[in-house]
């Protein structure tokens, strides 16, 4: 591998991305599975870097996954993006940032084809003032909320109390990055990096210390794949797509898996999960899996958040063998309680993955 | 050029997607669907290409339309700008408005996608809402989601969610009269009109098939025909 | 009076074109840009369709051109058209008057890198058929001996996303070429080509072609989509095999990947001063495609060779020598009544 040749590409692909003043839009996914990142990510760039970030009740979503699950037209998918623009022009803002990576794909494609076809962005802006009586508006900078963290990774950096290094050897941890397919493999000048080697999740991983871990299904789908999940019968593409990128990052011995979009994580944490309890196969050390996190999770670890504020013990791999890789602290009996410190009970204990 | 062809290039997927293959099979190559089922998008944009009507009203009917996970992978590959992803969603709502989807295993599916997602978009605002998702239908979510199902209040209160409470943050309770927007949309754009459909091919499979709706739901979410696969 | 004529370019079609003229009796000075004549012909090793050495018929040709004024390392730094003459400034300070101008200014390989999944310049293994006549040239060998090795056919070219739409012509018989010598440098080698069509067009191509398969190399039909590195360093390779419609891996030592052809940068920097028109595909255009091949819209300036589009060693000679010709009767209508 020569590291060069990925600079070279990664100059290329350099994105527009404003400092500050953003509308903030939730994903459906990450808002289900891990409402704490949302959370974190509001309170890093609010809180900790001073950004002004506005969230309004008022958005919805923005329909991406009923439309591929093909339930919904095409115009009603555009209408309804065009109601979350126009929310965000209501509320004074012109950047746009969005916590799904297909809500993102799914703008980007949308602004294009109207770009293409002004006849139809012509009708969405009178479907929009037919049903929601709102101005027709777009974007001036559309942004997925990887990006602003990716901008923001070294002051991130510069607050953070600890990095992606092994404690005990001082190396660097191995990190496997997975980005959503529809961050930038339709648009590749739409991601940082572009489709074949992105850089937005590798320049977090670098500036906190981490070393980036290449394999060859690296760019595979985690095989969310819409209803080849949502129905039971399909979900053995789903599971198999997973296994396959497991078996092939399993010889480079990654220590987590660091993720862009809302479903990969669920699903690249899940399967892991079935395939242990149904094949007896895990792929982390020990028999524990391979811990896969949000980039909000990962910013949240080093700059020395709580793990149980973050939400790390819902997640089905357990955490704790990295958490003591890396030497951040957490105590086990508050993983399981909660807001008040009710205590919670115990999931159940998987019978094969630790 | 045949009469279901002329409708598929009303969609503008279609139009985006569509410019000539030159059948090199780069799309195939890495597709997540051709390695696991009997599928080759390839040949699905050599065959909308020709144009022939009586091949492609038999792709409307078939499975093979319904196989594809939308990733759209594809798109970055093509050297001529083709979008095999994007021509799968235009056949996909042409096999539906012309009904020919009730003629496969896959396509009879769009009963139970169209009934789940699109309430809760217009019941709760969201594609996915947390408290819908039951570990029941869903084992593979873990024994840590069983937790979270049964203590999904506490969890969401504790991980800084919002969950059906009023004002912004995560899994809020959106207002009844954004609502009621979406609604609005869902009825001038088509959507309600092709929601009730699939709905009412649906039932009349069910009732063909002396089912109660349970049942021909749970039949559509399990069933799965050996021949689907490669392997 | 001997007319002086300026080639500029010498590759193959600025050398053969300088010898005939030389010998036809005019003053020719040539311009090239590189170190040494010869071109792309000078990094090869042996040519199709036959493996004869690149360096015979490069020694052929400049046996050719003992009588013609030859700069190398030099560029054109300025060139304009005066009364009926050109006026051109040399980089080596040189200021020459041409009554007829050849451009010969020939090709650039298309930069494989750009091909951005292919990995070239990233993945150690990947390499371009122009690293690969290298390799033969010096006589390297690869340690340890390849298990398999793989040839891509149309990198950059009939690919619209890549900027250029065009087949190159020559990379078909030159990736089977290739995987003939390297099955006989490792006969125990699995050698692949991936190719969309094989172009193999020209006299005993096909020969070579029936040559490679009885040498047991396997013709996959379909494009080469990703590429990438494995644990132990070896490339996995993913194309559609599209006789059978199944996606396949294939895991290889090496990857030479068969670099097309695109207009020359320096050709065309020649091109902008003197207004010359460039088609779509940025190669430039003959005054007409049948009867006017090597004459440009500019009375006096000729074309020869792959300034015009993708062309064979034999195509550009023959190109050569018809510019020639119609430089000498250019110079006999027009400055000799």
């Amino acid at each position: 591998m020569i590291y060069e040749g990925k600079k070279k590409i990664w100059a290329e692909y350099q994105k527009e991305i404003p400092e500050d003043h953003y509308f903030y839009v939730r994903s459906c996914i990450r808002q289900s599975f891990f409402p704490a990142s949302e959370a974190t990510f509001l309170d890093i760039t609010r809180n900790k870097l001073g950004k002004d970030i506005f969230e309004t009740e008022h958005h919805t979503t923005c329909g991406g996954i009923a439309y591929h699950s093909d339930t919904i037209p095409q115009e009603t998918v555009m209408t309804i993006i065009a109601r979350q623009f126009a929310l965000m022009h209501k509320y004074g803002y012109e950047n746009y940032v969005c916590s799904c990576i297909t809500s993102f794909g799914l703008y980007c494609e949308t602004m294009e084809t109207w770009r293409e076809y002004p006849e139809l962005q012509q009708k969405i802006a009178e479907n929009l003032w037919k049903s929601c009586h709102l101005e027709f508006a777009k974007p001036k900078f559309l942004v997925h909320a990887s990006d602003l963290i990716f901008k923001y990774r070294m002051q991130i950096a510069a607050k953070s109390k600890y990095k992606l290094v092994n404690k005990n050897t001082g190396e660097p941890l191995r990190v496997v990055e997975h980005i959503g397919c529809h961050y930038s493999k339709m648009f590749p000048s739409k991601g940082v990096g572009g489709a074949e080697y992105p850089y937005v999740l590798v320049g977090m991983v670098e500036a906190w210390g981490g070393q980036i871990v290449d394999y060859p299904e690296r760019r595979h789908c985690c095989g969310f794949g819409f209803r080849q999940y949502f129905i039971k019968g399909n979900r053995g593409y789903s599971l198999s797509n997973t296994h396959k990128k497991f078996e092939s990052m399993e010889p480079f011995k990654p220590d987590m898996i660091i993720t862009n979009c809302p479903g990969c994580p669920y699903f690249l944490d899940r399967w892991q999960y079935v395939i242990a309890e149904t094949q007896g196969k895990t792929y982390g050390q020990d028999g524990h899996g391979i811990p896969v996190f949000t980039y909000e999770e990962v910013a949240g670890l080093v700059m020395g958040y709580d793990p149980w504020d973050l939400g790390l013990q819902t997640h089905q791999v357990s955490v704790e063998p990295l958490l003591d890789k890396i030497g951040i602290p957490y105590d086990p009996a508050k993983k399981y309680l909660g807001k008040n410190g009710k205590y919670l009970g115990e999931p159940q204990k998987p019978q094969c993955l630790k | 050029m045949g009469k279901l062809y002329d409708r598929l290039m009303k969609d503008y997927r279609l139009r985006e997607g569509l410019n000539a293959c030159i059948n090199c099979g780069t799309c195939t190559a890495i597709c997540p669907a051709a390695e696991f089922y009997r599928y080759d998008p390839r040949r699905i944009v050599d065959i909308v290409q020709h144009q022939d009507d009586a091949q492609i009203e038999e792709l409307l009917k078939s499975d093979t339309i319904w196989y594809c996970g939308e990733c759209l992978s594809c798109v970055t590959r093509c050297p001529r700008k083709n979008a095999a992803g994007l021509i799968i969603m235009a056949l996909r709502s042409l096999s539906i408005q012309t009904g020919f989807f009730m003629e496969s295993e896959k396509g009879r599916q769009m009963y139970l996608l169209c009934k789940d997602l699109n309430h809760n978009i217009l019941n709760y605002g969201y594609c996915i809402y947390a408290r819908a998702f039951k570990y029941d239908a869903h084992l593979e979510a873990g024994v840590v989601w069983q937790w979270v199902e049964k203590n999904i209040d506490e969890v969401f209160d504790r991980l800084g969610g919002n969950l059906d409470k009023e004002g912004p943050g995560a899994m809020r309770k959106i207002p009844q009269k954004d609502l009621d927007e979406l609604k609005k949309i869902y009825d001038i754009t088509g959507a309600t009109e092709m929601l009730e459909n699939v709905k009412n091919a649906g039932l009349k499979k069910a009732e063909e098939l002396g089912l109660t709706e349970e049942e021909y739901c749970q039949k559509i979410y399990t069933e799965c025909s050996p021949k689907h696969f490669n392997h | 009076m001997k007319n002086n004529i300026l080639v500029i370019g010498g590759g193959p079609a600025g050398l053969e074109a300088s010898a005939v003229l030389s010998r036809m009796g005019y003053n020719v000075i040539l311009a090239e840009k590189e170190k040494r004549l010869g071109g792309h012909l000078a990094k090869w090793d042996r040519l199709f369709p036959d493996q004869t050495p690149a360096k015979e018929v490069l020694d052929g040709l400049l046996d050719g051109i003992k009588d013609v004024k030859c700069f190398t390392e030099t560029d054109v730094n300025s060139i304009n058209l005066l009364d009926r003459s050109f006026n051109a400034m040399l980089s080596n300070g040189i200021t020459i008057l041409a009554d007829a101008v050849l451009l010969a200014s020939g090709f650039d390989m298309f930069k494989a890198e750009k091909k951005e999944e292919y990995g070239y310049g990233i993945y150690d293994g990947v390499m371009t058929n122009a690293d690969m006549e290298q390799v033969f040239r010096e006589g390297k060998t690869f340690s340890p001996a390849p298990k398999a090795i793989g040839f891509v056919h149309c990198v950059g070219s009939r690919d619209e996303k890549a900027g250029n739409p065009a087949c190159s012509k020559v990379c078909c018989a030159t990736a089977v070429k290739q995987a003939i010598e390297t099955k006989e440098l490792y006969p125990e080698a699995n050698v692949y080509c991936f190719y969309m069509d094989l172009r193999m067009f020209g006299r005993h191509y096909e020969d070579l072609y029936l040559r490679a398969q009885k040498a047991g190399i396997r013709f996959i039909r379909g494009r080469v989509s990703e590429v990438a590195e494995t644990s132990e360093g070896r490339l996995l390779v993913k194309a559609e095999d599209t006789l059978s419609s199944r996606p396949v891996k294939v895991t290889l030592d090496r990857l030479v990947l068969m670099a097309g052809m695109r207009p020359s940068e320096a050709g065309h920097k020649v091109g902008r001063q003197l207004n010359l028109s460039v088609e779509e595909d940025g190669f430039f255009s003959s005054r007409d495609g049948f009867l006017s091949l090597q004459k440009s819209k500019l009375p006096g300036l000729f074309y020869a060779g792959a300034c015009t589009g993708p062309k064979t060693l034999p195509d550009t000679f023959h190109e050569a020598r018809s510019a020639a010709m119609e430089i000498d009767r250019y110079i006999k209508e027009n400055f000799r009544k």
